[in-house]
């Protein structure tokens, strides 16, 4: 036996070496074949794009600690993706050496370092990565950087600039009262920064007087001057000459100011169109029968529009499919107690939408008397605020315009607006012509489902066009 | 070098674990030089007699296949990093669990037989000579990519390598086409086809076989089971799960695809049967993948992640393979750690080179469609922008 393990070490070493050039044979590098010492490996653990469309995630709780084995099809951590809680497995063996990002990690960037690993038995308390600013963030997939360096480049320019910018506030001050350029002069402070004596000095040597001090009203005087005779050059210093030249061309142009209130519309429409995932569907309803009613009704004195119904209706369908009857408070979704229908009112200095409070409760002829006189009392600017502030849905009709099918912006904490265009007439499928509405519902598609969109959508379709089943409301029992 | 070589029948060593018990053949110095195993048996349909289930095994070809299966684990497990970094996008396809098949397989080729396989083909397009930079380089996109990165995950192609084929099914005809090929040349040349278990309830599958059968034409059709299709299970998908047995009048043999010695020697045998006149072959490979169908299916909606642990701890083909090299004295375990610590190497520095490499120029893009353009203009996006063919690199398996 003794021999044998005595021979042993020295087959090892003879087969090891044809086995290498059996391998440099296959066109192996051969210096992989022959380095010796056994270098040590260190696996970085990156944060994985576990979905295709995932950019960052958060680690929501590691399955191993410092210093456990791991072996290959190992769960390391549950990472959250954009679209669900994934495990993270990995094929490698060894022992987490390290955690760099721990539990309940959000935001992590894809392929920033968060772990690393050790080879089996190695000392794993030792493990180091190699550098450290990988920990924070890199960024996947960096095509090969060109020769130039553009960062060196830019810092630069900024430096160029940043110089050129400071100028202390009694200078810039000179600079301007003689319509000088700070260029022109050279600066004797440190790293040539320019002097107020610099300026003075050279205003003494050119001799130069101020410029004189226009007022607007004076600078449109001489610009009106100007379209007729040329001005004289030498008058006025260059500054000047172009501030004309911009007001000969703003004459033709008349600013209007923006309301405060159109402001506050644009910054919120904005704030909704780009903040919220807005979802739409359309529907076309026959409202022949709705049509019919209200000349009935009319011919007999009472009077109501078919706008009034479309409250009416709508307030029920969401009743009907509480699904699609929500609103934001703060982060939550609550289903409101009270149907409140906010309805959009043109106004001169813009959109503003009084509420119908619970329009459950209310007939269609009440309903239709509170909307006039909302209307006119927005139209005159004398609503109050709790009066369009608040309101659990937005109908939006700009029938009367002759608009046939529009989408609205949601207007937040609501999660949905229903605009309502004109109605028209079609050939039914009778044969015959037939009535039709077009209106298209804009949803929070985070709030509310498509399938609810849809539910509710179709249940106000349903109501619309047969609007004796306003009449029924729900069922007390479940059937 | 080994020509001092005994042979030393040691059967009675394990008499308790007897079909595992390898024969061994000692040089005079001690480590093995050769070993003798026994396999799992083969199943036969149509046949009367099967492969040699006691197969020998030289310490140089076991050091060279444990090599190998290595190299594959390693760069997918890499290309699957790569791919979580966002590096590698679009299809892949691991076959991690499944190294023995090829590396087995190509173990009894000889230099002027055929593969074409599916999609799963990065293990296959490595032991066709491509090398580590050659395949992660292709998945990364990059110019040293044997396809030089146009071709990604599925389109890899290298001499008597008919590729990856990402249609399910596609490969088969064409397979049984290659092999038509092989014989009208008047070589003995078989070619290898490979599918899954899904691609094999294709019905292309079978007009292929049919043929292949009336010409007796020198192809082996080669199920590879690795028990699920892209998330559906062989008993789901498949009315008949012993795929050995349905080429029907085509003969076929069962074969432990987690044995990297089964498969070598099924191979032999198949070749053996289809270079001499015999017609087709169907040979069923029994394996399993370990990671999801491909990168988007994490792999454990379908099958417990106990189940994969369990495959990975009874039936890894790597692991089993270097406890019979080390029980057998053929290598040492610091000789495999070696080997390990080099193809670690391989793979970091082949990873190196396929993130850092450059893609190829835009001009490039339209060339090398065709080997032997008729027209050298190319469609672009509408018919009325086309765009130049170029001919640059060697056709790749034109005659
Ligand atoms: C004709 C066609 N149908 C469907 C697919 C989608 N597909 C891609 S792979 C796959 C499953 C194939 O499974 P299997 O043949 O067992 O191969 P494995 O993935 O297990 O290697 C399917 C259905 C496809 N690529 N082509
Ligand atoms: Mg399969």
């Amino acid at each position: 036996m003794a021999s044998i393990t005595r021979f042993r070490a020295c087959d090892h070493l003879l087969n090891l070496n044809a086995f290498r050039s059996s391998f440099k044979k296959n066109g192996m590098p051969s210096a992989f074949w022959f380095h010796t010492t056994p270098q040590k490996f260190v696996v970085e653990l990156k944060m994985p794009s576990l979905s295709p469309t995932m950019t960052s995630g958060t680690i929501v709780n590691w399955h191993k600690k410092e210093g456990d084995t791991v072996n290959p099809g190992d769960v390391l951590c549950e990472i959250q993706t954009d679209k669900a809680v994934m495990a993270f497995e990995t094929e490698e063996e060894g022992t987490l050496a390290k955690i760099f990002v721990g539990d309940d990690s959000h935001d992590v960037q894809v392929g920033s370092l968060i772990a690393l690993l050790a080879e089996p038995g190695e000392d794993w308390k030792s493990t180091t990565c190699s550098d450290t600013s990988k920990v924070t963030s890199e960024k996947a997939n960096n095509p090969p950087k060109p020769n130039c360096d553009v960062s060196s480049l830019e810092h630069q320019d900024k430096k160029n600039s940043k110089r050129a910018m400071t100028l202390g506030p009694a200078v810039r001050n000179l600079l301007e009262r003689y319509g000088l350029s700070p260029i022109a002069i050279l600066g004797s402070g440190p790293r040539g920064l320019l002097l107020k004596g610099d300026v003075l000095h050279y205003i003494q040597k050119e001799n130069l007087k101020p410029v004189p001090i226009v007022s607007p009203t004076a600078e449109s005087k001489i610009s009106l001057k100007a379209i007729g005779t040329e001005p004289k050059k030498s008058d006025l210093s260059k500054g000047t000459m172009k501030k004309i030249q911009n007001l000969t061309h703003e004459q033709e142009y008349q600013d209007l100011e923006l309301s405060n209130m159109r402001r506050t519309i644009a910054k919120r429409l904005t704030a909704s169109k780009t903040g919220i995932p807005h979802a739409y569907s359309t529907i076309n309803c026959k409202v022949d029968t709705v049509m019919n009613l209200r000349k009935k009704f009319k011919n007999e004195g009472i009077k109501f529009s078919v706008n009034d119904i479309i409250i009416k209706a709508v307030a029920t369908a969401l009743d009907l499919c509480p699904e699609a009857n929500v609103i934001w408070q703060g982060n939550e979704l609550v289903q409101p107690t009270n149907v409140d229908i906010s309805v959009a009112v043109a106004t001169k200095s813009g959109l503003i939408t009084p509420i119908v409070t619970d329009v459950l409760g209310r007939g269609v002829l009440e309903i239709g008397d509170i909307v006039r006189d909302l209307a006119e009392r927005a139209r005159v600017g004398k609503l109050q605020l709790h009066e369009f502030q608040g309101g659990s849905f937005t109908i939006s009709n700009l029938g009367m315009y002759g608009i046939s099918e529009f989408s609205a912006i949601i207007n937040p904490p609501q999660c949905a607006i229903l605009a309502v265009g004109g109605s028209r007439l079609e050939l039914g499928d009778d044969g015959k012509p037939t009535t039709v509405m077009s209106a298209t519902l804009s949803y929070d598609g985070e709030a509310i489902s498509p399938l609810a969109a849809a539910t509710f959508m179709s249940t106000l379709q349903g109501l619309l066009e047969s609007p004796q089943s306003l009449l029924l409301g729900h069922r007390s029992l479940p059937e | 070098m080994f020509s001092v070589t005994l042979r030393c029948l040691g059967r009675q060593v394990h008499q308790q674990n007897k079909s595992l018990a390898p024969l061994f053949t000692y040089s005079k110095n001690g480590l093995n030089t050769e070993a003798t195993f026994d396999t799992k048996p083969f199943k036969l349909h149509k046949l009367e007699e099967g492969p040699a289930t006691t197969v020998t095994l030289s310490r140089q070809d076991a050091l060279k296949y444990y090599k190998d299966m290595q190299m594959i684990r390693r760069m997918e497990t890499a290309a699957g990093n790569l791919y979580k970094e966002k590096i590698i996008r679009g299809f892949c396809h691991l076959y991690s669990g499944q190294e023995a098949c090829c590396v087995g397989m190509r173990a009894s080729m000889r230099s002027y037989d055929a593969v074409i396989t599916a999609y799963r083909a990065h293990g296959w397009t490595y032991v066709m000579g491509v090398d580590a930079v050659g395949v992660l380089a292709e998945l990364t996109g990059r110019s040293s990519g044997c396809a030089r990165g146009k071709g990604g995950s599925m389109h890899m192609y290298v001499k008597n390598f008919y590729g990856g084929n990402g249609i399910v099914g596609a490969q088969q005809p064409l397979g049984a086409g290659i092999a038509l090929a092989l014989k009208y040349q008047g070589t003995d040349g078989v070619c290898l086809t490979l599918y899954g278990d899904g691609a094999a309830n294709q019905g292309q599958l079978y007009e292929a076989m049919n043929m292949a059968q009336l010409w007796k034409l020198p192809v082996i059709f080669i199920c590879e089971n690795n028990g699920y299709g892209m998330g559906t299970s062989v008993d789901r998908a498949s009315a008949s799960t012993a795929y050995y047995t349905r080429g029907d009048y085509v003969p076929g043999i069962w074969v432990d695809g987690m044995d990297v010695l089964a498969v070598r020697e099924a191979t032999r045998f198949a070749i053996d049967h289809c270079a001499t006149g015999k017609g087709p072959m169907v040979m069923e490979v029994v394996t399993y993948r370990y990671s999801g169908h491909s990168m988007s299916d994490p792999g454990t909606s379908y099958r417990s992640r106990d189940e994969i642990q369990e495959v990975r701890q009874t039936r890894d083909p790597i692991t089993g393979f270097r406890e019979r090299m080390l029980s057998s004295d053929l290598a040492t375990a610091d000789e495999l750690k070696d080997i390990d610590q080099n193809v670690r190497q391989v793979i970091d520095d082949a990873v190196k080179r396929a993130k850092s490499d450059k893609e190829i120029g835009l001009d490039e893009l339209t060339a090398d469609i065709m080997s032997n353009p008729i027209d050298t203009r190319v469609r672009g996006v509408t018919a009325f922008d086309t765009l130049t063919h170029k001919r640059l690199g060697p056709a790749v398996n034109s005659p």
